[in-house]
């Protein structure tokens, strides 16, 4: 058989290099091929990682048995040899980008897994890359920040290692520098400047929700297929909103990002929700942040450590329960009480008379009152009892107001009253008590201290001039929980105490717990988990908006936002896509069948998302954690993936 | 103090007397043991207090004795656990509480000295809190002292302050006796305590009732004055909702089905998918129904169905209803402000349910000219009269309604609804399956061998002084005989006597007396008119065929005995506790019934009695064998519990009496302290004259 030239650029030698030229045969195949290159360059090295790329088709040859003849290469095809795994940045769910080393050969899907590997993050099926927004801004600044996490330098081998080290995966153990990319990653970042959330892209309404869908890579084609280079930046995030089998033992990372991507849907208000909810939401990231400060140690422990620990701490509980029972008991006989001259007004129609002040005793979750210090010893002239009452502040830092608004139910309905109090100091713990006592839960609680530190803290924040920036690191701008719409609505004033109110119900979860409390709230949002596309349903006139949820689609009306219809995965008989006119075709159960084309995003998106939920369904707890791959593709790959 | 060591010393005394009459000198009683009883009494004594004993119908009297019996034993067999240095701590106070506020909630005295480490003070009645407390602090330490002389591992040591302080938390325990209105109009009452949640009290009345258990079963409340009602979540403590209670309050607990109560698992697409055509709906397969729920309740959140549509508000304090398009979130009701649209940021939150619960309005176009009678209201529990801070809203229809009252319960519970449903199902397999079980072989087996395992599953049991246990399935601890013996033992010693010898006469009467007592079993067996058939065949039973012998054989181990003896020593504790001296024996001694069953020899029982200590797991056998023996069966088993079993017998006897659940008083009545005694004998002769 004839030999011919063939020329293949090598990446490696820099790109003024000229190409190397092979004297090849047709018959010969593409492992030989990279034989004699590599002989030819005289460059020693590893080429493992390493493949051929043909641009001009823009497919890689990685099958090495092929021919050149099968592969349908002639002379004046131009071949580059370069390295599969590149250089990535990614930007992560928390915001930060991490560089890291990402297979640019394989489909998206298999890159994904192999990030999430790395990143280790459970369940990589439910996420995968997109092309971020494009910032206007000048970035010098932030490039300068991104540069502080890289992952490209370790051995892409050493990332198959599951064992733990110090509590993380022993590729993050190898050095400051990656062990700093690992806290990155397990804790979530602190609250960003209120100014910086203004700042970023925020959708408007549906269709911009909609283009950014569309911004999502085709999982069965490799990131070089879609125009990557090395270098370029992509987003990881979540793309499937049901997230299998969370267990926070084991879903340090997946957890935290999941959290932080909630957190910024939330901000940037790519999900709406109420007021109430948004300061509930407030109220947590608040709780989070403080205990990320506070704890970033048992996030490092593995957790054969951690169980260890605890099982240890356990049982000094239990030793030294039993052997200061006794104490215990006597302590508790002689229960806390808080006793001081408080003022007293309780509102009733018709009459203005205002604060009177009384020796007020707080004891057993309720509250007497006696005329003065030394009556209390007889009856008091009113004993309130506040379990299931309501404690709210009112408060004017600035004006010297510290006032308790308490409601408390009756048989006959709720009574209104107020204490006032007359300093912060004596503010705190009475309002501490109230809140406990209104649990059913005495002064005696654990509780009670850390209660009075964090109704203290509130009182700073509301405290701060925009002038004297404490260090404190508790103090925090309560702008930046909330999202923009709220931070214009509502002093920061204003804000603080009714966030405090709401941080009451979570201020006793753990930081795992309070994630999870996080998550839950944002996925029972109704709009939660729901993808927008707009397409245009067949026989209609208009664009519409196609609402791809986990367990239905939606169809949405675009000027009015009223939801027209919806089809649950559930009856679903088939879809189909016609590649050519680009329309998915879907019947249902009852022969109920529709059609649309997609303008905002490719049908394949479409086609990946409808294909990805399905996948996803499939899932279950009893089978074994090994993906199905296979099932993925040939329910998300159309065409291509035969 | 002194009154108290004087106390003791008395029972002491009336204790041994009681040994003595009854022949046992084996064990003496010792000092720690005696200090159980007295704990036992003072219980069972402020338990009683509860309500005057005139009140009560007799069947509600049996009823109650044979929950203090269970409760009593319940502690005696904890108390065995422990060794003899403990008990002193918690020598019961006789000291009675005052009246209860409102409620007729009575503290335990003993309960209100150390408040245990674990348990937050608030969590107790405010009433003990000051005069007890100390007393009890002084016995406390000394017994600590003594048994670290007799034993000194450390371990022990510090297991036993472990029990002691979860006995004093038990003692604390608030208990409360509820009148339960059945579906026919009759009542029953219970004793409910405090860390019982509403299913425990469910299986509890599923026992004592004939009903099939299906998941529909449940409590409600009513309040008549607001004309509200409201099915409990099977999770919630009972006893917390009736505290709320005013003390004239006309409320009633309601025992019935209520088919709203899980119907969103059983048509998820009613309330899921209630926007789609009636047809889709109609059609749903089950297995979509299984999607649909699993979806739902299943992920890491829960999904409230989204719920929006006009509804009528009441104006506050008008007596106008106004329109408002409301929406249903899973963090609370909101209204869409006028002019304003539905999406999220323009809603105006109209209530979060941290703090209301959803009641069921009856007859409002009546009370409150409301456009329809299908109402519902929103309100803090405590709220009992009206108020401008309940809400009433309105709805087109009763299916709307229905809706937004299941909507709003899983926005409020979540999860727990969906668990609760779960371990009603379970339940309801397991009788339904049992009770095709036990049918089968109680044909075959006409006697009813082995009670034992009858005490195993004795629901009453937890109801009294057990921690409320998840409702397991009856099979399953039919499988374990031995342990859960002792809560049993006094209500299966009640029904023994009276069946055979004494009343012959009204035969489905005492099944259904009895049907309390026994456990899951009678459930099953209604129907058995004959006394011996009417024993529910224990489980044991049905599992191993040769129910006779086992029994006989836990008999001659002395264990059993004890078991049957504790349940005396409550009821003469009455009498210490109330002021009155412990003659209550000798008057409350009709034994007569023990007596005709024909058996052999009283004697042994006294000393188990005394020292329960020792084997608690035997417990249940006693009882059983009456009934065999009442029924003709061999006599071999020592009647140990003759003596002691005539105090209780004689309770048991009067009931005998056919159950004519007549009245319908408010259940919580709470009448003072009065003398505990007296009011016992009065309630005694009472019945006597009846018979």
């Amino acid at each position: 058989m004839a030999a011919w030239d063939l020329s293949v650029t090598m990446e490696d030698l820099g790109a003024d290099a000229p190409p190397i030229t092979v004297s090849v045969t047709s018959d010969l195949h593409i492992g030989g091929v990279i034989l004699k290159l590599v002989e030819k360059s005289q460059v020693k090295r590893d080429w493992s990682d390493h493949a051929l790329w043909w641009e001009q088709k823009q497919q890689w040859l990685l099958r090495t048995a092929w021919t050149l003849e099968k592969c349908g290469i002639q002379a004046d095809a131009g071949l580059i040899f370069m390295a599969q795994h590149k250089s990535l940045r990614l930007g992560l769910p928390n915001g930060l980008t991490l560089r890291l080393r990402a297979c640019f050969s394989g489909p998206v899907f298999r890159t994904v897994l192999g990030i999430c590997k790395m990143l280790n993050i459970r369940r990589p099926e439910e996420l995968s890359l997109l092309r971020p927004v494009e910032e206007k801004k000048k970035k010098k600044d932030k490039d300068l920040s991104e540069e502080q996490y890289d992952l490209t330098e370790v051995p892409l081998i050493s990332v198959s290692r599951p064992c733990l080290y110090n509590g993380m995966p022993a590729h993050f153990a190898d050095s400051l520098k990656t062990e700093k990319v690992y806290k990155m990653l397990s804790v979530s970042q602190p609250a960003p400047a209120p100014e910086a959330i203004a700042k970023l892209y925020r959708p408007a309404s549906v269709v911009d929700k909609a283009h950014i869908h569309s911004r999502w890579l085709d999982s069965s084609r490799s990131l070089m297929q879609q125009g990557v280079q090395e270098n370029d930046r992509l987003w990881l995030r979540f793309k499937y909103y049901c997230f299998h089998d969370l267990e926070p033992k084991y879903d340090v990372v997946r957890l935290t990002q999941m959290y932080e991507q909630a957190r910024w849907a939330i901000l940037l208000e790519d999900i709406d929700c109420t007021e109430e909810e948004m300061l509930l939401f407030g109220a947590i990231q608040y709780h989070i942040n403080k205990l990320s400060l506070s704890e970033p140690q048992t996030m490092t422990s593995s957790p054969a450590m951690d169980d260890l620990d605890s099982a240890l701490q356990g049982l000094e509980v239990k030793l030294d329960g039993a052997e200061s029972s006794p104490q215990d008991m006597l302590e508790n006989l002689t229960a806390p009480e808080l006793n001081d001259y408080l003022k007293i007004f309780r509102p009733k129609r018709l009459t203005l008379k205002g604060y009177k002040q009384y020796w007020f005793k707080f004891k057993d979750a309720s509250i007497s009152y006696y005329k003065s210090k030394e009556e209390s010893l007889g009856e008091p002239i009113q004993q309130i009892n506040l379990k299931g009452c309501e404690a709210a502040p009112d408060v004017n830092v600035a004006g010297q107001k510290f006032c308790i608004k308490l409601l408390i139910p009756a048989p006959e309905g709720m009574n209104e009253v107020y204490l006032r109090c007359e300093h912060e100091e004596q503010y705190s713990r009475w309002m501490a008590a109230c809140r406990l006592a209104s649990k059913g839960k005495s002064l005696a609680d654990r509780l009670f201290q850390s209660e009075v530190q964090s109704i203290h803290s509130f009182l700073a924040m509301q405290q701060t001039n925009p002038n004297t920036h404490t260090d404190d690191s508790m103090s925090i701008n309560t702008h930046s929980l909330v999202s923009p719409r709220y931070s214009k609505k509502y002093k920061v004033k204003q804000l603080t105490p009714r966030i405090l109110e709401a941080y009451q119900n979570v201020a006793q979860l753990s930081l795992t717990d309070a994630l999870l409390r996080f998550l839950q709230i944002w996925q029972a949002l109704p709009d939660f988990g729901i993808s927008f596309v707009v397409v245009r349903f067949k026989g209609s006139r208009k664009d519409e908006v196609l609402g791809i949820a986990p367990n239905r689609l939606i169809r949405i009306d675009l000027g009015v936002g009223d939801v027209v219809k919806t089809w649950r995965y559930n009856n679903m008989r088939q879809w189909n896509v016609n590649w050519d006119i680009r329309q998915v075709a879907i019947e249902f159960d009852g022969n109920v069948n529709m059609a649309f084309s997609c303008v905002t995003a490719d049908c394949k998106i479409v086609h990946e998302f409808i294909g990805g939920y399905i996948f996803m369904s499939t899932r279950s707890r009893e089978q074994s954690d090994t993906l199905n791959e296979e099932l993925f593709h040939k329910l998300t790959g159309g065409h291509e993936a035969l | 103090m002194d009154d108290i060591d004087a106390m003791f010393s008395d029972l002491l005394g009336e204790m041994d007397l009681l040994t003595q009459s009854l022949g046992v000198e084996t064990l003496p009683p010792e000092p720690p043991s005696s200090s159980s009883r007295e704990m036992n009494f003072s219980m069972g004594f402020a338990d009683m207090n509860v309500e005057s004993l005139n009140e009560l119908e007799e069947n509600d009297l049996d009823a109650l004795m044979a929950d203090l019996m269970a409760d009593l034993n319940d502690t005696e067999e904890k108390l065995a656990a422990e060794l003899g240095g403990k008990k002193e701590a918690e020598a019961p106070h006789p000291d009675l509480p005052p009246a209860s506020h409102g409620l007729s909630f009575y503290p335990v005295p003993s309960l209100s000295t150390p408040t245990s480490p674990e348990r937050g003070p608030n969590t107790f009645s405010a009433p003990l809190a000051d005069s007890p407390a100390p007393i009890h602090s002084p016995p406390t330490l000394p017994q600590h002292a003594k048994p670290s002389k007799e034993e000194i591992e450390a371990q022990m040591k510090a297991d036993k302050i472990k029990l002691a302080l979860e006995k004093l938390k038990e003692a604390k325990v608030k208990k409360l006796v509820v009148k339960v209105v059945m579906h026919d109009g009759s009542s029953k009452t219970l004793m409910v305590d405090e860390r019982q949640t509403v299913r425990d009290v469910l299986d509890n009345l599923f026992e004592k009732t004939h009903c099939d258990c299906n998941v529909d079963w449940s409590l409600s409340e009513t309040n008549p004055e607001l004309q509200l009602e409201r099915g409990f979540e099977d999770h919630e403590n009972l006893v917390d909702p009736l505290s709320a209670w005013t003390r004239d309050s006309e409320n009633k607990v309601i025992f019935q089905e209520r088919p709203d109560k899980y119907e969103v698992f059983k048509n998820p697409q009613n309330f899921y998918l209630w926007k789609k055509d009636k047809k889709t709906i109609k059609d749903m397969k089950d297995r979509d129904k299984e999607l649909l729920v699993e979806e739902n309740f299943c992920g890491t959140s829960i999904i409230v169905p989204d719920l929006e549509g006009v509804l009528y508000l009441r104006e506050d304090g008008k007596k106008s209803w106004k329109q408002r398009l409301f929406l249903l979130r899973a963090s609370g009701i909101y209204y869409v402000p006028k002019g304003k649209s539905k999406t999220s940021r323009d809603l105006v939150c109209f209530v979060q349910f941290d703090n209301v619960n959803v009641y069921y309005g009856k007859e409002f176009k009546n009370k409150y000219k409301a456009p329809t009678d299908f109402c519902f209201v929103l309100k803090h529990p405590q709220i009992q009269k009206e108020s401008q801070y309940i809400k009433y809203l309105c709805c087109d229809d009763a299916w709307t309604m229905n809706l937004w009252v299941t909507g709003i319960r899983i926005a409020k519970y979540g999860k727990s609804l969906y668990e609760n449903y779960k371990t009603s199902m379970k339940k309801a397999a397991v009788t339904t399956a049992w009770t095709n079980r036990t049918a089968a072989t109680a044909a075959t087996t006409s006697i009813p061998s082995t009670p034992s395992p009858t005490t195993k599953a004795k629901a009453s049991g937890q109801a009294n002084g057990h921690a409320p246990q998840p409702p397991a399935e009856p099979v399953a601890k039919v499988g374990n005989a031995p342990p859960p013996p002792p809560p049993l033992l006094p209500t299966q010693i009640l029904p023994p006597p009276p069946p055979d010898p004494v009343l012959p006469p009204p035969p489905p009467p005492l099944a259904t007396k009895r049907s309390p007592p026994a456990t899951s079993v009678s459930r099953q067996l209604p129907s058995l008119p004959t006394l011996p058939t009417s024993f529910p065949p224990s489980p044991t039973s049905m599992a191993n065929l040769p129910p006779p012998p086992p029994s006989l054989s836990q008999d001659d181990s002395s264990e059993s005995p004890p078991d049957f003896l504790p349940p005396p020593p409550p009821t003469l504790g009455f009498g210490p506790g109330a002021g009155s001296l412990p003659p209550p024996p000798p008057v409350s001694l009709p034994p007569p019934p023990p007596p005709d069953p024909g058996f052999p020899l009283p004697p042994p029982p006294p000393d188990p009695a005394f020292c329960p200590v020792t084997n608690r797991g035997s417990l249940p056998a006693p009882p059983p064998r009456q009934s065999y023996i009442g029924a003709g069966a061999p006599p071999p088993p020592p009647p140990p519990p003759p003596a002691s079993a005539g105090l209780q017998s004689t309770p048991s006897v009067r009931r005998t009496g056919p159950p004519p659940p007549k009245r319908t008083t408010p259940p919580l009545a709470a009448p003072g302290g009065g003398d505990f005694m007296s009011e016992l004998a009065k309630a005694m002769a009472k019945k006597r004259g009846n018979q």
